[in-house]
């Protein structure tokens, strides 16, 4: 029977033929250890894949982790987390200063001045030096050149309100007589500088200069626009912090073109052009302009004090010669793409990028890797590896596996592995605390999240160091403050809200609740109960929810819990600000600013300020902390701004989470010392837990080497 | 015959067009922004955000933003919001990838569930038919991503040899029988996988279409009339039998753009659903409207060509 035959013979066959095709696979012990090539490959795993590879452009991490290698900032920090020359080999801050000579206002023991009496008079202070204010003889000294700018005239063209009714926006025109101004060159930025200028011309001098006589308007405005508009175009002083970059010669993109002072610029301006639409342009908003003063010397002036600036600069710098407008059209052209919306977006080069960073890009299949070989001309000396690759591995029992088999080099341990495979003979592990924290945000605008008794007894009826215990496997440390753990600006002597449910109580007492008789705490014949919601897809956070409903229906809190698919949970919830109190996370940068998160003017909707957390001292504090470049005096201003809010409580905050990662055991630093001779150490982790740092020294070694003796 | 196959073309149109309107209210109806749109980022300002949406039309009437999507759709400039590449060839390249696993996968399913069903029917009630029965149901019950695995696992600390991807990591050069046979080594855990459903429900079906015709009254005269059992089975019983899975089988052509997210995540399969399923995640809308559409036009096409099949093996249908 024929049929009857078929039936079995075809899924026979085809069953064999794919079962035989393991004889033709190669084994892992030929793809590791009897592959000599495979020492000189770092193999690593992404969940995710990169989306686009240019600096200016992405978002995700897959994209960055390729970017820190194929591109090279200006500058990056170092160990310490202090800031260390790349690209750049050295850099100067200092500052020009401007103000409005102010004809109407007395200036004490001298009457009205003009801008020339107004500079001698500033000139004759600082030679002296003798003013009773020392804090002015200071800032005077650190000024090297008082000038005058003569009056002048310009014309802007600028959007106003059009009305109350209508949103939109109309276009008028102002011509602008702005008066005589007086310059000041700073050797450094000062932001106390004209706070100190008020004890020598006047504590009004700057505040009563009015502007408003100096603009005509086409068409005419009312009064507040007017002075709005003033404001804007003619501010009584003006902060131009500058920075000037001067950059390493001989540094080369990985095509052989020299980079030099255009690439800064270029990269800064491209960023800047809104038909780039790049998610970094809030960094660089505050920049007046980047000026190319010969090609190994950058000045970027900015608008106003900006301390983060600095930090922007380790951006990646993009090669002007292959993404200008000319290449662009040209690449456009041949594409048969309209040059006219052909944009840096479009380009082939998000997916080909050239840098001047170690590694050279090589190869990207979607989904599967990306690839990068070693740049041989990179300024500070070839990396060791010759192949760099991320393996785009979306599962993690999947990557698990292939870190054991040899085909990846580290495994980024789950916590409920860690005590399994920290100890581990057969690897070396590194672990950190991570640059995140989480929290219990309350709504500060609604009763009873309003007092802060409240929100510090909600704080100490929880048992924090359980929950990190056992829903984080101990894989976790306590934070009381909204600084990164590891740096300076986290203030280690406040101490974290105790576990004190009794207090907690004593603590509701004093703000009216009381304890009914079935053990629920009331006030004015409510009860005490609100709802705690988080984002779905955290498994983390959904237990939390759940110890915590617990602890607090202990102290007589009926509390409900929901939890909401992120962006229901973002646009619907927090973003309108209907919530009682949500679990959250929060990811930090290094740099200490605040301001979107603490700042008084950040609580509208759709801002993250979504707590409310409105306080002047930290207000001023958070502003300050933007405004000096000193880091001394920002540590000061941090220690102080933590313990505000550690006081407040707006957050009830849990822990930062800890990594660990484990490594092949056989990969080491190599080092050569002056006679030549290869020195081989154990990969130590720098103090901030950057395993990683030396990765350019790193190397695969066929058996375990001698290590030299520290 | 040809007014059928107009009408049926009109009438598909006509259903096609729904479908986008549907699909797309759905998908901008759900609440979420596109990735690049981050409101939790204290880098993004309003205006940043503002210009995001300006830039990919979501401040327009949605009748607007459905025109636009379309023309672009099918003048082939459409893009990805996330990486800017042209959506159609993204889905071409993962399409491909995801071929091989559907060929394969449907070629187990199909020629291992008839004789697997048939056998079961033949000896209803016998120890074959009870384990058979067993262990469909315990395939069509254990989670597929649980069995997988069990079974990486397994081939992994067993065998030593990678079963990750759609080919050894690093091959590097090796001669072509190689390189392909090392394909096909990849394919079968999550083909045999993604089989393994299809095979336990299909078999049953056949098993209870089998029965079902056996106790026919031709099945009755052709055993009376004295033929060999084979000959009963195969020629005039199964033939009855496989009316059914006509109209199946134009179903399963929509599986060649559905991918199985599971299984291409854990066997880091570069394929169509994992693509899908990241950009529902992103909500980035051309994928996910592109990949809809394009299902929809397969589904139309499978219950179309089901349709033609049946005329043609069933001659009592005159259409």
């Amino acid at each position: 029977m024929t049929v009857k035959r078929l039936l079995i013979l075809i899924p026979s066959f085809i069953i064999l033929f794919l079962l035989q095709s393991y004889l033709w696979v190669p084994t892992y012990e030929e793809q590791t250890r009897g592959n000599p090539e495979r020492l000189e490959e770092y193999i690593t795993a992404s969940l995710g894949d990169a989306t686009v590879l240019n600096p200016i452009l992405s978002a995700n991490s897959a994209s960055s982790q390729i970017e820190s290698l194929v591109f090279e900032g200006l500058l990056d920090r170092n160990e310490e987390l202090r800031f260390r020359g790349r690209l750049a080999e050295s850099w100067e801050t200092s500052e020009t200063a401007f103000f409005y000579v102010n004809p109407e206002a007395v200036v004490p023991g001298h009457g009205t001045l003009n801008a020339r009496e107004t500079a001698g008079l500033l000139q004759e202070t600082k030679q002296t030096a003798n003013h009773p204010n020392k804090a002015l003889n200071r800032s005077l000294a650190r000024v090297k050149a008082i000038t005058v700018d003569r009056p002048r005239t310009f014309v802007a063209e600028k959007q106003v309100d059009a009305g109350e009714k209508d949103a939109a926006r109309s276009p008028v025109t102002v011509r602008v007589k702005a008066p005589s101004r007086i310059r000041l060159h700073l050797d450094q930025v000062d932001p106390d500088l004209f706070t100190h200028l008020k004890s020598l011309l006047g504590e009004t001098y700057f505040s009563s200069f009015d502007a408003t006589g100096c603009l005509t308007i086409d068409p005419p405005q009312d009064q507040t626009t007017l002075a709005e508009l003033a404001a804007e175009l003619l501010p009584a002083t003006e902060h131009n912090p500058v920075l000037v970059f001067h950059l390493r010669p001989g540094i080369q993109f990985h095509d052989g073109h020299p980079f030099d002072a255009q690439d800064v610029r270029f990269t800064y301006e491209t960023l800047m052009d809104p038909k780039t639409l790049s998610p970094r342009i809030s960094d660089y908003e505050p920049v007046k302009r980047v000026e190319v003063i010969d090609p190994l010397t950058v000045r970027v002036v900015y608008k106003r004090l900006y301390s983060p600036a600095v930090g922007t600069w380790g951006m990646g710098i993009l090669p002007e010669h292959l993404l200008n407008p000319e290449a662009l059209k040209q690449e456009a052209l041949e594409r048969g793409k309209d040059p006219a919306d052909f944009s840096i977006r479009q380009s082939a080069f998000n997916r080909h990028p050239v840098g001047c960073g170690p590694f050279r890009f090589a190869q990207w299949k979607s989904d599967q890797f990306i690839s990068l070989t070693r740049f041989e001309n990179y300024w500070e000396g070839p990396p060791h590896y010759q192949k760099y690759v991320m393996r785009i591995i979306p599962d993690l029992l999947t990557q698990e596996m292939e870190f054991y088999a040899g085909t990846l080099d580290n495994y980024q341990v789950q916590p409920h592995q860690v005590k399994r495979l920290k100890n581990d003979p057969r690897f070396q592990s590194f672990s950190g605390t991570s640059f995140g924290y989480s929290y219990i945000g309350y709504n500060m605008r609604r009763p009873p999240f309003n007092d802060r008794r409240v929100r510090l007894a909600l704080g100490m009826a929880i048992d924090v160091n359980e929950i990190i215990r056992y829903v984080l496997y101990g894989q976790g440390e306590r934070i009381t403050g909204p600084f990164v753990k590891q740096t300076d600006f986290y203030d280690h002597d406040v101490s974290p809200v105790p576990y004190d449910p009794k207090q907690a109580l004593s603590l509701l007492h004093q703000a009216g609740w009381t304890r009914t008789p079935e053990g629920w705490l009331e006030k004015d014949g409510k009860r005490f109960e609100f709802t705690l919601i988080t984002n779905s897809g955290n498994e983390i956070r959904k237990a939390i929810l759940a110890i915590l409903q617990e602890a607090w229906k202990k102290i007589g809190i009926d509390v409900q819990t929901d939890v909401l698919e992120w962006s229901v949970f973002i646009q619907e919830r927090v973003d309108k600000h209907d919530f009682d109190a949500l679990v959250l996370g929060w990811v930090m940068g290094i740099e200490p600013d605040l301001y979107q998160i603490w700042h008084s003017s950040q609580t509208h909707p759709y801002q993250l300020n979504f707590v409310g957390f409105k306080n002047p001292e930290a207000d001023r504090l958070i502003i300050k902390i933007r405004q000096t470049y000193d880091h001394e005096r920002q540590v000061e201003y941090c220690h102080r701004l933590h313990r505000i809010i550690a006081h407040e409580q707006p957050y009830t905050f849990l822990y930062v989470g800890k990594w660990t990662a484990i490594l092949d055991k056989r990969i080491v630093i190599k080092d050569v010392d002056q006679d030549g001779v290869e020195l081989y150490k154990k990969i130590t982790p720098t103090e901030t837990g950057n395993y990683t740092y030396h990765f350019n020294k790193w190397v695969k070694v066929p058996e375990m080497p001698e290590f030299t003796a520290e | 015959m040809f007014s059928f196959i107009g009408r049926s073309i009109i009438q598909k149109t006509v259903t096609l067009f729904f479908v986008s309107v549907i699909s797309f209210l759905i998908i901008h109806l759900a609440p979420g922004e596109p990735s690049q749109v981050d409101p939790m980022n204290p880098k993004f300002t309003p205006e940043m955000v503002e210009r995001f949406r300006q830039e990919f039309h979501l401040n327009e009437p949605l009748y607007t933003q459905y025109l636009l999507f379309y023309q672009d759709l099918f003048t082939g400039k459409i893009v990805s919001w996330k990486d800017n590449q042209p959506v159609l060839a993204k889905i071409w390249e993962r399409f491909l990838n995801s071929l091989p696993l559907f060929i394969v996968g449907t070629l187990l399913t199909w020629t291992l569930s008839f004789p697997v069903g048939i056998r079961s029917a033949i000896f209803r009630g016998g120890i074959y038919d009870r384990s058979a029965t067993f262990f469909a149901y315990l395939l069509i019950s254990i989670p597929g991503f649980f069995f997988a695995y069990v079974l990486i696992i397994f081939v992994v600390t067993v065998f030593h040899v990678p079963v990750i991807g759609m080919e050894t990591f690093g091959m590097g050069a090796a001669s072509w029988p190689h390189l392909f046979m090392d394909r096909v080594w990849h394919l079968l855990l999550p083909s045999v996988l993604g089989a393994t459903g299809g095979i336990a429900v299909l078999s049953r079906y056949v098993r209870s279409q089998m029965l079902e015709v056996e106790g026919q009254d031709y099945v009755r005269t052709a055993r009376a009339k004295g033929l060999a059992p084979d000959q009963v089975h195969y020629k005039h019983a199964l033939r009855n039998a496989l009316l059914p899975f006509v109209t199946m089988f134009g179903l399963i052509l929509p599986g060649l753009i559905g991918g199985s997210v599971i299984i291409e995540s854990i066997f880091s399969w570069p394929g169509m659903g994992r693509m899908a399923y990241e950009a529902i995640l992103a909500r980035d809308y051309p994928i996910i409207l592109t990949v809809n559409f394009l299902s929809a036009v397969l589904v139309l096409i499978g219950t179309f060509v089901s349709d033609l099949l049946y005329l043609m093996v069933d001659p009592r249908i005159r259409l």
